[in-house]
């Protein structure tokens, strides 16, 4: 098998707050092949945003990470700072959820983006005009600013700046949060485009596990932390096995599947504060399943007999 | 309300506000430039009150200086020399303290009453009233405010107190902006809409639900206040106000520099009331900015 | 920009100026129940020279009457004759405004440029080094009044050096040509302006920093740096942009204490310019001196609050590119 495009292992990221250290991500293992889309779900703080900010190392400096982050064979983990800069965004780019102030409210749009491909030599396949035609903006758009743009305007903006330095991997950071059905649909086709045009690998991350049904080759579902389920994207969905991807899966109807809706919906509780969490299997006390053990023994990812690639963390699961 | 359930309700209170002050006084010890400020702040404090035995108050008179060398450098008897007409210039420090004190915080006392009644007066009502009373705001927010405070106080009068009404009312300006800020985003609040929902009066609404939600920015507010008040203060003093005879720490730098005390090196009498000035507006800057830290969570980090 | 915020900045600007122009009316007016007895030498006016005196600065018939011969008076820029020199306002404040003018605005740039480098670096690097020190430094300077400033720079550099002249324009009475005139005359500036810069220096650092640290959280500097910029990028291309924003008008506001500031430390140097004049029309209760410089002092911070607004405009798309 080739290098994968990411290799994540054993990653930790701890970020320090007035109440002490918060362990954000404990642990993570992940890989994404070439071409490949993984999509990584899970409730807010549940730390997928931190795993994700953690691979460019563009958190905070006093937010430790360990482990190591392989982006095409390469820790940038280790990196210099001179190198990490290198490989930003021309290795591996984001496409921020648009809602938020990630474009500079009193700079172009298309000075946004030459500014990227400044940034890496200049030199690149694709011009900004035609990204921004490729993204369905239309050229003119590259003199306007930020508050010019609607919401769905914004995150195709935020998608042609992703592309500008030609990456081997795009993270897509809940690129369809915040907009409404419509628009969400006509953003995640043109990341489905892009990305296969392109051969991109591309790393989803949502909260919300129906957009996923269509985009991802394989799904992670993160809690506390941790990933507590792997698996192939549309099986994962359809018959999620840990209690807790069940109770997210059941969350959001799953489209051109009725029995999904009749399923109990929610989840009871709040998601653990990260600074104190339960003893053993951190979502022992919102399981339905829980038996004392749980209370105890936090069960590590293993391979379940049956489904294909399938691993899961709980102690229902695989080999005792 | 029964009289008891009322007790409980009231001592209930109590209990909160006590354990809110020492959560305040315990953040205000681990923010050092606050406690800092504290402890300059009570340094100032005891100066004040210690004048009877450090200077008789007729040391500021004409005559006590009658018999005394005139800028005379500092001795045993002196501690920190004779002005230029002989008069002991400790004694006018220390009693100075008490007339550039008492008018920071006599101005401050009168521009946080304006500005707290044009700011929640601006902020709770709507439509016309609200809108004069910006406009009024804003005439004061931009206006130079020393030359204000000059023409106010040709035309008002010379006197500690005159002065510090015409420095309090040209620096309430800002808090009531403050205030209104505050109280707008107070009025969004549930517990607010609910007071008024079951048809509590503006008044009651104000004093009993909006008030002590905006009191802690305004004490923090006032606390920056006092140290400006002082510093114009100190400045109009030093262009001709005030009073001779009981000098505050601005009026005597006037004097050392129309006595000619800078071309003389005369040095003990124009560098400790400068020093005062220097200490107690950082005092009163330290205190009021690490008590906005704390009141302010948004603050946090500044 | 926007036509319509053109505008309405310069309506609000135009009512401010008339709001000032009638308080002054109301302050000297009908606060002060009668101007003229504040003029020294009026025990030796004869009956007539009174009443010359009263219909010159305006003071017969109703408040109305006043009111009108007050306005047309301020329109054609007649603000009566000084109590102390006995000549017309308007010649003695365009006599002086040079000087002034120019002390001020190289102190205002210096301040500007100075209090905005060192409030970024600090806010930037928020709690290293150097922001730990400036903002002590800051927050001292901010401490202290401008006129001590001045008189320590006259204590212990031109007292003790001899570096620098100890007050007044240019050497009176001395020719050194062209040239040597205009060298002369910056020699006089260099404290004056050294005072005026430090004494607000502080406040124009500290608002910058204020403005930095609430910059720094904002998510389009985490896309900066994802984009692979250079922290020293991120900072001038898209942390400082933002943060001025914010500064301006605050910058605008403070403008007012500058012209304070111009008061003292003209006195401290013997500067002639209208600060002193101020401090003399205080000292000699020169009423029509006061109001006139009273107008002017409100002007100067309208106008300058008003480019501040034009320069926001500029900076902001927000504000500039609005149908």
């Amino acid at each position: 098998m080739a290098t994968p495009v990411l290799r994540v292992r054993d990653l930790h990221v701890t970020y320090q707050s007035s109440l002490g250290a918060v362990p954000a991500v404990r642990g993570v293992d992940i890989e994404i092949a070439r071409g490949e889309t993984l999509g990584l779900a899970g409730e807010s703080g549940c730390g997928k945003s931190t795993l994700a900010m953690a691979l460019l190392r563009l958190v905070s400096p006093t937010t430790q990470i360990t482990g190591s982050v392989l982006l095409a064979g390469k820790d940038t983990l280790t990196m210099k700072p001179g190198e990490l800069r290198a490989v930003r965004w021309a290795q591996a780019s984001i496409v921020f959820q648009g809602a938020q102030h990630v474009l500079n409210p009193v700079q172009r749009i298309g000075r946004q983006i030459d500014e990227a491909t400044e940034a890496h030599g200049g030199a690149r396949a694709t011009g900004t005009a035609e990204l921004l035609e490729l993204v369905g903006l239309g050229v003119r758009r590259a003199d306007d600013y930020p508050h010019e743009l609607s919401g769905g305007q914004k995150q195709r903006a935020l998608i042609a700046m992703a592309l500008a330095c030609d990456p081997l991997l795009i993270v897509a950071d809940e690129p369809t949060t915040a907009l409404d059905v419509m628009i969400q649909a006509q953003i995640l086709q043109l990341l489905e485009e892009i990305k296969r045009e392109r051969g991109l690998s591309m790393l989803f991350i949502t909260h919300d596990l129906s957009v996923l049904s269509h985009t991802a080759d394989r799904v992670a579902i993160m809690y506390a932390g941790r990933v507590i389920e792997v698996g192939a994207g549309k099986d994962l969905l359809r018959d999620s096995q840990h209690p807790y991807s069940k109770a997210l899966a059941a969350s959001f109807p799953i489209i051109g599947d009725p029995s999904s809706r009749r399923q109990p919906r929610g989840l009871a509780g709040d998601p653990p504060n990260p600074i104190d969490l339960p003893s053993g299997c951190p979502f022992h006390p919102r399981c339905a399943v829980a038996i004392d053990t749980c209370r105890s023994v936090d069960v590590k990812l293993r391979s379940v007999g049956g489904a294909i690639n399938r691993q899961v963390a709980c102690v229902h699961f695989g080999d005792a | 309300m029964s009289e008891s359930t009322g007790t409980t309700f009231r001592a209930m209170t109590w209990a909160r506000r006590r354990t809110a002050l020492s959560r305040v006084w315990r953040e205000l010890r681990h923010d050092r430039p606050g406690f800092i400020g504290l402890l300059l702040l009570s340094g100032f404090g005891l100066f004040a009150l210690s004048a009877p035995l450090i200077a008789d108050r007729s040391s500021l008179l004409v005559a006590s200086g009658r018999n005394n060398p005139d800028l005379a450098a500092p001795s045993i008897k002196f501690l920190l020399g004779t002005d230029e007409i002989g008069r002991d210039v400790l004694a006018q420090l220390v009693w100075g303290s008490r007339v550039s004190l008492f008018i920071g915080l006599f101005a401050t006392v009168v521009a946080v009453v304006i500005g707290s009644v044009v700011g929640l007066a601006a902020g709770y009502t709507k439509g016309k009233v609200s809108a004069v009373l910006l406009a009024i705001d804003d005439f004061f927010l931009v206006v130079p405010f020393l030359p204000l405070a000059i023409v106010l106080a040709v035309v008002l009068g010379r006197s500690p107190v005159t002065l510090s009404i015409v420095i309090g009312v040209t620096s309430w300006a800002g808090s009531a902006r403050l205030i209104r800020a505050q109280v707008l985003t107070l009025s969004e609040r549930a517990y607010v809409e609910r007071a008024r929902a079951l048809g509590a009066s503006s008044w009651h609404v104000i004093v009993r639900h909006v008030l002590p939600g905006v009191a802690p920015l305004i004490i923090a507010n006032a606390t920056l206040i006092v140290p400006s008040a002082i510093l114009t203060e100190s400045t109009l003093s030093f262009l001709g106000f005030g009073d001779r005879l009981s000098p505050s720490w601005g009026k005597l730098l006037e004097g050392a520099q129309s006595s000619g005390s800078i071309t003389l090196n005369a040095w003990w009498y124009y560098l400790p009331p400068g020093l005062c000035i220097i200490g107690i507006v950082l005092a009163f800057t330290l205190l009021g900015r690490s008590l906005e830290r704390i009141f302010d969570p948004r603050l946090r980090g500044r | 920009m926007s036509r319509r915020y053109l505008i309405k900045k310069v309506i609000g600007a135009f009512l401010t100026l008339s709001a000032v122009v009638v308080f002054n009316f109301f302050l000297f007016r009908i606060v002060d129940r009668d101007p003229l007895a504040k003029y020294r030498g009026r025990s030796k006016l004869t009956i007539e020279q009174r009443e010359t005196m009263i219909r010159r600065m305006g003071l017969e018939g109703s408040k109305w009457d006043q009111f009108t011969v007050y306005i047309k008076s301020v329109l054609r820029l007649d603000f009566g004759r000084s109590f102390d020199s006995t000549q017309p306002v308007l010649g003695e404040i365009t006599a002086r405004l040079p000087a002034t003018l120019f002390l001020v605005g190289v102190s205002t740039l210096l301040t500007i440029c100075v209090g905005l480098y060192i409030g970024t670096k600090a806010g930037w690097r928020r709690g290293s080094r150097f922001d730990r020190t400036s903002t002590s430094a800051t927050m001292v300077l901010y401490s202290t009044p401008e006129f001590f400033f001045g008189m320590l720079l006259l204590a212990f550099i031109a007292g003790r050096t001899g570096w620098f002249p100890t007050g007044g324009l240019r050497d009176v009475g001395a020719d050194y040509g062209f040239v040597g005139n205009l060298i002369d005359r910056m020699h006089h500036l260099v404290l004056p302006t050294v005072t005026l810069t430090l004494g607000y220096l502080g406040s124009y650092a500290l608002i910058m920093r204020t403005s930095m640290i609430e910059t720094l959280g904002e998510d389009y500097l985490v896309t900066a740096r994802a984009k692979g910029l250079r922290d020293s990028e991120v900072m001038s291309r898209h942390a400082v942009p933002n943060a001025l924003l914010p500064s301006v008008s605050l910058i605008a506001i403070s403008f007012g204490f500058v012209i304070g500031g111009a008061i003292t430390t003209e006195t401290v140097f013997s500067y002639p310019g209208l600060g002193l004049a101020t401090a003399n029309a205080i000292s000699n209760n020169d009423l029509p001196m006061l109001q006139a410089l009273f107008l002017l002092a409100s002007a100067a911070v309208i106008l300058f609050n008003f480019i501040a607004d034009l320069v926001y405009g500029l900076l902001d798309p927000r504000v500039r590119r609005t149908e």
